[in-house]
């Protein structure tokens, strides 16, 4: 049922956005308990995986008593007694090579190739993961073996080396531990990683069978080395990179990009019906390479006269979240706070704000998209935003810049400065132009009531853009019919190469003009506007992060031999 | 940054934890199996007495070759007293010193008085040997050797394969 009321025909300006209700059932409230679209849930595996945990706790609250650890290893020499009936001199040869094979060197080679691949690779949330888990699994191995401080087997003889006390085996944990951080931090999900984890369990059930066949290992030993290495490893994964949001992938692309296809593709189609009333036919990827903040979708919308309508959707996810916490934190260190560069609390609020200034904008009468809300994909996680997709419109570098062109994307920063608010990334990709008109996209970097210095940069960086497709004196010609010479002396007084977007400051580059500086020669003198590069904040978030590198330092050596890996 | 602060932590605790690393105590049979079972003819293994204030141990290591360990003293930084149980020990050319239980001899062997007072400390029994590698400051060595002789006891074999026969019902081999 709609919750909201259609506009009365006759009545939509461009300023109100026109519903689009083709859904037979129309909007829909979730009724409280009905779970989001996309639900966060462990899948079974997960759940057995965390019952397997319960039973090592079970295991090992077995062993901290007499009683219990009598019981546990009179049963497990049992069953050594009966893998001993079957040595035999050439066997024991053979389970003693598989037993070399599996060293701490050969762990540490797989450990350390997984970090260099990780690395080359540039896949730092799996590398971080990685460490975390291999960290985790062995603090947790150390503490149990000192806790424990189980015996090897005895009444048999121990035919293989080894090394501290017995439970859990810390052999079978490490090599098992290196083998699912493979698994789950390189390899694809689905029909490789289930070969994968085949050809794992052979290997590690080949080198357990060797160390019982040597007696160095009781088998509860093992079993619960094998669960430290491999369950609880896996629900590591699972929280660190959960594979629906961080799909291990070496089909290139931007890995801030979602994977929209399967229950995620079904979750935004049910999304959008149930929360915007819209009747979904087609949700597919677009201009992902321009994108990096969010995952940019087309959405193809049967209207209720059965047409069709383009819809232009972002998806944002935990992962952009942080992104733009790092982006920020990394503007403030190298450049200073050149203004207000608070990260985003939540998901949530990342998407409110940009959906509340597409708003405001268009009640500005400035030519952004038409805004239809955002769905909730997963509460806090995902947000999906819907707007106008710009049908027809060319990224202003490819398109034809003529005189009306000009003006009317200088008009619009006119109206920028008239009605109090900045875009903050003007640039090429950033500006469509269709029928002479130019119009904005991506406003989500954009602030109401600037600073004055933002407020010229825009002004400037709008010059810059227009200038590469035409001259910057006849670009500075038209500003003077929107612009006091005054107003573009300030806004190339404000310009530095920092306060210029990545896009713009290359293709400047690839002109080979001084464009900066010969709008500057054509602009009445101006000294130039003092961009803050230090305060307090940048101080002390360039401190900390030097004691955090220093830290690393001192701590990564700790960890490399806490980890095993050296 | 979640995961930067739990690496971080992680890794200063376990560091922490490595540092301080648990050599089983002499009232502690069922841990002492591991080191008897490190020398199987050893007819005495090392344990661990209450620490003197100011001590403490580390890198507890128990193999098939023998149990080491070391006993670190805040007055002899950097320079722990070395303990490893091993089958026999070389006391040629050292001196017989009086013997603290039956069926021990115990042997001293001084590499140097002034400026430091190293050398070695050996507790030889049948079927194995404690060696205690020593190195301290001239002035204070009276009192740590005393205190570390103190701190670490040897528990008799044939107790431990009693009480393991009781306590856990399995024979201690040999």
């Amino acid at each position: 049922m709609s919750t909201l009321p259609a506009p009365r025909p006759g009545h939509e300006g461009p300023e109100v956005t026109p519903l689009i209700i083709a859904s037979p059932r129309g909007r829909r409230r979730r009724p409280s308990g009905e779970p989001p679209p996309l639900p966060r849930h462990a899948d079974h595996s997960i759940r057995w995986y965390l019952l397997l945990g319960g039973l090592a706790g079970v295991l090992w609250a077995g062993m901290s008593v007499p009683a219990g650890l009598g019981l546990i290893t009179r049963a497990d020499l049992g069953v050594l007694h009966a893998v001993a009936a079957v040595r035999a001199g050439w066997l024991t040869r053979v389970m003693l090579e598989v037993d070399a094979l599996a060293s701490p060197w050969t762990v540490r080679l797989m450990a350390w190739g997984t970090i260099a691949v990780l690395v080359s690779f540039r896949r730092f949330r799996h590398l971080a993961a990685y460490l975390v888990v291999v960290l985790g699994g062995a603090l947790l191995l150390s503490a149990m073996t000192q806790e424990i401080g189980r015996m090897r087997p005895v009444g048999i003889v121990v035919l293989g080396p080894w090394q501290g006390y017995a439970q859990p085996s810390r052999p079978v944990a490490t090599l098992t531990l290196a083998l699912t951080g493979m698994l789950y931090t390189l390899v694809p999900a689905g029909r490789w990683r289930n070969r994968g984890r085949w050809a794992a369990a052979v290997v590690v059930g080949v080198f357990c069978a060797a160390r019982l066949y040597l007696a160095v290992d009781h088998p509860t030993d093992q079993v619960t080395a094998l669960i430290i290495g491999w369950p609880l490893a896996v629900v590591g994964f699972w929280l660190a990179v959960p594979n629906d949001v961080f799909p291990v992938s070496y089909r290139g692309g931007r890995q801030a990009h979602l994977d929209i296809g399967g229950r995620r593709g079904e979750a935004i189609v049910t999304a959008l019906d149930h929360q915007l009333g819209l009747a979904v036919t087609v949700v597919e990827p677009f201009g992902l390479e321009a994108s990096a903040g969010s995952t940019p979708l087309r959405i193809r919308v049967r209207e209720p006269g059965g047409a069709e309508t383009v819809l232009f959707g972002k998806l944002y996810a935990l992962s952009h979240l942080r992104s733009d916490r790092w982006y920020k934190l990394a503007r403030t260190v190298i450049y200073g706070r050149l203004e207000d560069e608070k990260p985003f609390s939540t998901v949530r609020r990342l998407v409110e704000y940009e959906d509340h200034l597409l708003r405001l904008m268009r009640d500005a009468g400035l030519p952004v998209p038409r805004p239809y809300g955002f769905v909730e994909i997963t509460p806090e996680r995902e947000y999906l935003i819907v707007m106008e997709f710009f049908d027809g419109g060319q990224e202003m570098r490819k398109a034809q810049v003529d005189d009306p062109v000009i003006d009317d994307a200088l008009r619009v920063v006119r109206r920028m400065w008239d009605a109090g608010v900045a875009h903050r990334d003007i640039k090429p990709s950033n500006i469509l132009v269709r029928n002479g008109q130019a119009l904005l996209i991506d406003v989500a970097f954009a602030a109401v009531r600037p600073t004055p210095w933002r407020q010229a940069v825009d002004l400037a960086n709008m010059m810059l853009t227009l200038a590469l497709a035409s001259t910057p004196e006849h670009v500075y010609e038209r500003a003077l019919t929107v612009f006091a010479a005054d107003d573009v002396a300030e806004a190339f007084a404000a310009c530095r190469s920092i306060t210029i977007p990545g896009q713009l400051r290359s293709l400047m580059r690839a002109d080979g003009r001084h464009l900066t500086s010969r709008f500057r020669q054509l602009a009445p003198a101006r000294r130039p506007v003092p961009v803050q590069l230090w305060d307090i904040r940048r101080a002390a978030a360039t401190a900390a992060l030097v004691a955090a590198l220093a830290a690393a330092v001192l701590l990564s050596g700790i960890y490399l031999k806490v980890a095993g890996l050296l | 940054m979640l995961a930067t602060a739990t690496l971080a932590a992680g890794t200063a605790l376990a560091g922490c934890a490595a540092i301080g690393g648990t050599v089983p105590g002499c009232g502690d049979p069922l841990r002492l199996a591991i080191i008897a079972q490190s020398v199987p003819t050893a007819s005495y293994v090392p344990c661990l007495h209450d620490l003197p204030p100011g001590w403490s141990t580390s890198g507890f290591d128990p193999s098939q070759d023998g149990t080491g360990f070391l006993l670190d003293s805040d007055r002899s930084a950097g320079r722990p007293v070395t303990v490893r149980l091993t089958v026999a020990c070389d006391t040629g050319g050292a001196s017989p010193s009086p013997s603290w239980g039956p069926g021990v001899l115990t042997y001293t062997r001084l590499y140097s008085i002034s400026p430091r007072f190293a050398g070695t400390l050996y507790d030889v029994f049948p079927g194995g040997c404690v060696r205690y590698g020593f190195d301290f400051a001239d002035g204070s060595q009276i009192a740590l050797v005393e205190q570390f002789e103190q701190a670490v006891g040897l528990y008799p074999r044939q107790q431990l394969r009693l009480v393991l026969k009781r306590e856990l019902g399995v024979e201690l081999s040999p």
